[in-house]
């Protein structure tokens, strides 16, 4: 008969107390629904009382003690699921049980047992997190140790979110440096093969459970790994990402931490009963067969955990078997490759990774090391505890009817929104010191409103701007007209402009009137216009006008404000005058930007934008 | 001033909270009787929110106050470039605000997020705007320590929409910004220690993972992973279904760093992702009726995750199951159809836009809604 294989939990068992020397060791984990201890795991290292064999191969102790571990679970699960099957269903060789020693029961019995924590022994441990050591267990009260019946020494150390029990039927003191060594025993387990962390993915599935758990590889390879493997790929040949990436991979040995990535995945497979039945078969032989030693072969490098594949290979249809064992024979030679592969540490990346993957991959296990190594050292509770002053209450499906309380015309995630897409025009708006006031109603009024989408906000950013130029624009052209102007106050003096130019528009109506006896109207004007830019200077104070009046009737004024200068010339129309005017503002290096002639005042008034700063430096 | 009103709980037995609790189930409107939840007004619109690390002495003069008593600070979200962030503790035993007004101080454009130091000591606050700045708070006043500004030029700093703050190496904080960078500062240094072109468009949030290893989410709707030992490559873990959905949202759940937690534009679902299974969600919750706002998982459990919206709903979520529905039994194709149910609600009066679960003190939830805060008991 062929030795069965272990879970590396087992072997970690069996070698901390093979390491002791001590009578059998057992992990109890954690039940998440019932919230108590179960079994977990077991090795018994015992003395054994008769060994059945079909063939005579010798066995070494070691195989025979594993062996035996074995045989006692399907006992006692051949046991608990009653007689009526008993003949029926164990092979020739499994144990019947006259077999057994004292010892041999006393383990069998322990895989009954279930702890609260704080019950019993392993429950005080769980519940103190710290090991409990028990000699002259056989003495003691039941209430104590309730399995008191051959062990004379029991020691229990919480790890790993459960409890590593130890016992033998020697008595031996209490000794911390042994506890110590059975944790170094495990941790060091854990740090050769790194881990994917836990998170619960079947509640009702205590064994998949236990080995999510403690996921560790396994080595050999057996006819139920296999299929689990074709159930676990072919939940992956479904996802059609994982296909891709796959594909991508085409690498023939796979790290240990790419393994990880697909570990949790594949935990969530193992616990599912296969009712991909159907695809499970259509999909196997569609798989190209470069292919799928690939695929095989990442996930023949997932911890397959004995306990749910018993689990599941119960759950497995009969037509299954075969066509799963078609395809296991062809992955047994890549089993061994991968077999070896992994004996590799986990630094070593001498595959050919496709770049981005293997820094990847190498960034998740650092992740994956460093939360596992957090969780030794404090292990985080998986359950939020609500108090009894909880402001929340218990949510029920019933809530659905109820109405969305909103708040009216604004869209959704407006403030979320606001903070995110609408930072960079709050920020622009209110940095831009020199926009017109005007413009930041407008931005008001745009936040208000909401914009929702983002492409509707850069169009309203687009808007606001061409607005903004526009309004630049005109303001430019209003300034031209009215002299005087600067950007801040340049409504008011435009309403002081307008209020002046209607009162002369009535005084000049009231001089037409006399006009027959005014030939010297340019005269009059003069003085006019002085008086009125003179009122334009009180108005406002911030320019500094050159008013100079030649002789011959020809005005100039200039204004300067910041970098515009607005010049004003009042002459008499004479052709090509202009022109010359335009020249000699050229030659002295004025850029002129727009010009307004008005013929009706006799008035040239030109706007000039200085580009050269020294020719105004004197002002 | 800002207002201070709390709730003082009922002196009822259990069963008559239970009874009040069922009531409020069945209301659409918060009821001002909830017992548990804490509220604090402000004049103004609040957006930013932290809670202070692990409890320390609050020297000022509100030393009434217990140690180890949470301590918010909150930031205002004005329109404006004037806005505030005041510091308000919260006494637990007599469960009532005690805001500190010493400690207040005017900020420049509102604060995208507020973090402290992820050590009690020295008591730093740091703010992201325009620029990320650090404050300290001291026993007496904040005053602005330093002002971490990438504008090589004098004039625009593209603003800042989000920054965390590295709890394993606290000389670290990454930003996130709208010019599509994320940038990591040494804050001892007060200097920029590398700077990436993260995403195609606008990064809109960042989180740590480790001491170097960090995810982004941006306006391209992809969530990625970066590892400041390797910066030439980022690998995408998630992006989301329809093309170009901004992703608003990242929370790196940071008990088991497998898993983080995105939210979308416009989307009442929360993507829940596993690193190690790129673009594949674990979960998607679904059970939100408005836009979500904003997630926080908790600090203490390593698989539940808190998360508010534009339905005043702030709900809690086991993702136990959630992590099972990737199998085809009945009861996880059940799950995955339906999605997964939260464990717990709270109802808010109005659309809750921040949401944060203290770190130091795991039974207490912060929401921000209008010109509240409120404090919830888990």
């Amino acid at each position: 008969m062929v030795a069965p294989p272990s879970t590396s939990l087992q072997q970690t068992l069996q070698a901390v107390v093979q390491s002791v020397q001590w009578t059998y060791s057992l992990f109890w984990q954690p039940c998440p629904q019932q919230g108590i201890l179960v079994w977990g795991d077991g090795y018994y290292n015992g003395s054994i009382k008769t060994r059945k064999t079909v063939q005579p191969v010798e066995v070494s102790t070691e195989e025979a003690s594993l062996q035996r571990s074995q045989q006692l679970r399907e006992l006692y699960e051949s046991l608990s699921s009653g007689e009526a099957n008993l003949p029926a269903r164990r092979p020739c060789a499994a144990l019947s049980p006259e077999d057994l020693t004292e010892a041999e029961w006393f383990y069998l019995m322990c895989i009954s047992f279930s702890f609260p924590p704080g019950v019993g022994l392993p429950g005080k441990a769980f519940a103190r997190q710290r090991p409990v050591w028990l000699t002259r267990a056989n003495e003691v009260d039941s209430k104590v140790f309730s399995r008191a019946i051959l062990a004379k020494t029991v020691a229990c150390i919480p790890l790993m979110d459960g409890v590593l029990e130890l016992g033998n039927i020697e008595k031996v003191e209490e000794d911390m440096a042994l506890i110590q060594h059975a944790k170094r025993h495990f941790m060091d387990h854990f740090d050769a093969h790194t881990k994917p962390a836990l998170s619960e993915h079947s509640t009702s599935n205590q064994f998949a459970r236990a080995d999510h758990h403690h996921p560790l590889y396994q080595q050999p390879p057996i006819m139920q790994q296999m299929n689990m493997d074709i159930h676990a790929s072919n939940q992956e040949e479904d996802d059609a990402h994982d296909e891709e990436e796959d594909n991508d991979e085409g690498d023939e040995i796979e790290g240990s931490s790419r393994s990880e990535l697909r570990a949790m995945k594949y935990s969530v497979d193992v616990s599912v009963p296969p009712g991909l039945t159907v695809s499970a078969a259509a999909a196997a032989e569609t798989i190209p067969a470069a292919e799928a030693s690939e695929l095989m072969q990442l996930e023949m490098s997932e911890d397959i955990r004995v306990g749910s594949i018993s689990d599941c290979s119960n759950n497995l249809d009969a037509e299954q078997m075969p066509a799963a064992q078609s395809i296991c024979k062809h992955w047994n030679c890549l089993l061994e490759d991968l077999g070896n592969g992994f004996q590799q540490p986990l630094g070593t990346q001498e595959q050919d990774f496709s770049p981005e993957d293997a820094h990847y991959s190498e960034t998740v296990s650092s992740v994956l090391r460093h939360n596992l190594k957090r969780w030794v050292g404090s292990s985080p509770l998986s359950y939020v505890i609500q108090s009894q002053k909880s402001a929340f209450s218990r949510w029920s499906s019933k809530r659905d009817r109820l109405p969305v309380c909103s708040r009216g015309s604004c869209t959704s995630q407006w403030l979320l929104k606001s903070v995110v897409l609408n930072i960079r025009d709050l920020h622009c708006k209110l940095s831009d010191g020199s926009s017109p006031k005007s413009t930041d109603g407008e931005g008001g009024n745009r936040f208000q409103k909401g914009t929702a989408q983002e492409e509707i906000n850069a169009n309203h950013v687009l808007a606001e701007r061409r607005r903004r130029e526009k309004l630049n624009e005109r303001f430019m052209i209003l300034r031209s007209l009215v002299p005087f102007m600067d950007k801040a106050s340049i409504l008011g003096d435009t309403i002081e402009y307008v209020k002046q130019l209607r009162k002369r528009i009535q005084d000049l109506e009231a001089r037409n009137r006399q006009s027959d006896r005014r030939l010297k109207a340019m005269e009059v004007d003069k003085p006019d216009y002085a008086v009125n830019y003179k009122l334009d200077n009180h108005v406002v104070d911030k320019r500094k006008p050159q008013v100079l009046e030649g002789s011959n009737g020809v005005g100039v004024h200039a204004s300067v404000v910041e970098e515009d200068a607005l010049l004003e010339l009042q002459c008499s129309h004479k052709d090509g005058l202009l022109l010359k005017v335009l020249q000699g503002l050229h030659e002295l290096g004025l850029e002129v930007s727009s010009v307004k002639e008005v013929h009706g005042k006799r008035v040239n008034i030109a706007d000039v934008k200085k580009t050269i700063d020294q020719i105004f430096s004197d002002h | 001033m800002p207002m201070i009103s709390s709730n003082p709980p009922s002196g009822g037995n259990k069963a008559q909270q239970q009874q009040q609790q069922e009531e409020m189930e069945s209301s659409t409107q918060e009821s001002p009787l909830n017992p548990n939840a804490f509220t604090f007004d402000l004049p103004h619109p609040v957006y930013a929110m932290a809670f202070s690390p692990s409890p320390f002495a609050v020297a000022s003069s509100c030393s009434a106050v217990a140690a180890a008593s949470p301590r918010l600070a909150l930031g205002s979200f004005v329109e404006e470039y004037g806005n505030r962030v005041d510091v308000v503790a919260f006494d637990e035993d007599a469960l009532a605000f005690r805001p500190d007004p010493a400690l207040s101080f005017d900020h420049p454009y509102p604060p995208t997020k507020l973090m402290f130091h992820p050590s009690p000591l020295p008591p730093l606050l740091a703010s992201a705007s325009d620029s990320l700045r650090l404050w300290h708070l001291g026993p007496e006043t904040a005053e602005l320590r330093s002002v971490l500004d990438n504008s090589k030029s004098s004039g625009y700093c593209a603003p800042l929409t989000s920054f965390d703050w590295n709890d394993e190496e606290p000389r670290r904080i990454g930003t996130s910004s709208i010019d599509t960078t994320c940038t990591i500062w040494d804050v001892e240094r007060c200097a920029i220690e590398t700077q990436l072109i993260a995403h195609d468009k606008e990064v809109y949030d960042i989180a740590w993972g480790q001491a170097g290893v960090f995810a982004s989410v941006s306006a391209d709707g992809s969530v990625r992973i970066f590892d400041l030992r390797d910066k030439e490559h980022s690998t995408i873990v998630y992006e989301s279904p329809r093309p170009d959905t901004p992703l608003l949202r990242l929370a790196w759940n940071k008990v088991d760093r497998c898993y983080m937690a995105t939210t979308m534009m416009d989307s009442n679902r929360v993507v829940v992702l596993d690193i190690r299974s790129p673009a594949a969600p674990v979960a998607e919750l679904q059970r939100h009726r408005a836009s979500v706002n904003a997630i926080a998982w908790a600090p203490q459990a390593s698989r539940h995750i808190c998360s508010a919206g534009d339905d005043g709903q702030a709900l809690i979520w086991e993702l136990a199951a959630a992590a099972a529905a990737g199998g085809s039994s009945e009861a996880a194709i059940t799950a995955a159809l339906e999605g997964i149910d939260p464990i717990l609600v709270y109802t808010a009066g109005a659309e809750i836009n921040q949401l944060q679960w203290s770190a130091a003190h795991h039974d207490w939830v912060g929401i921000a809604f209008s010109n509240k805060v409120q404090l919830l008991r888990v």
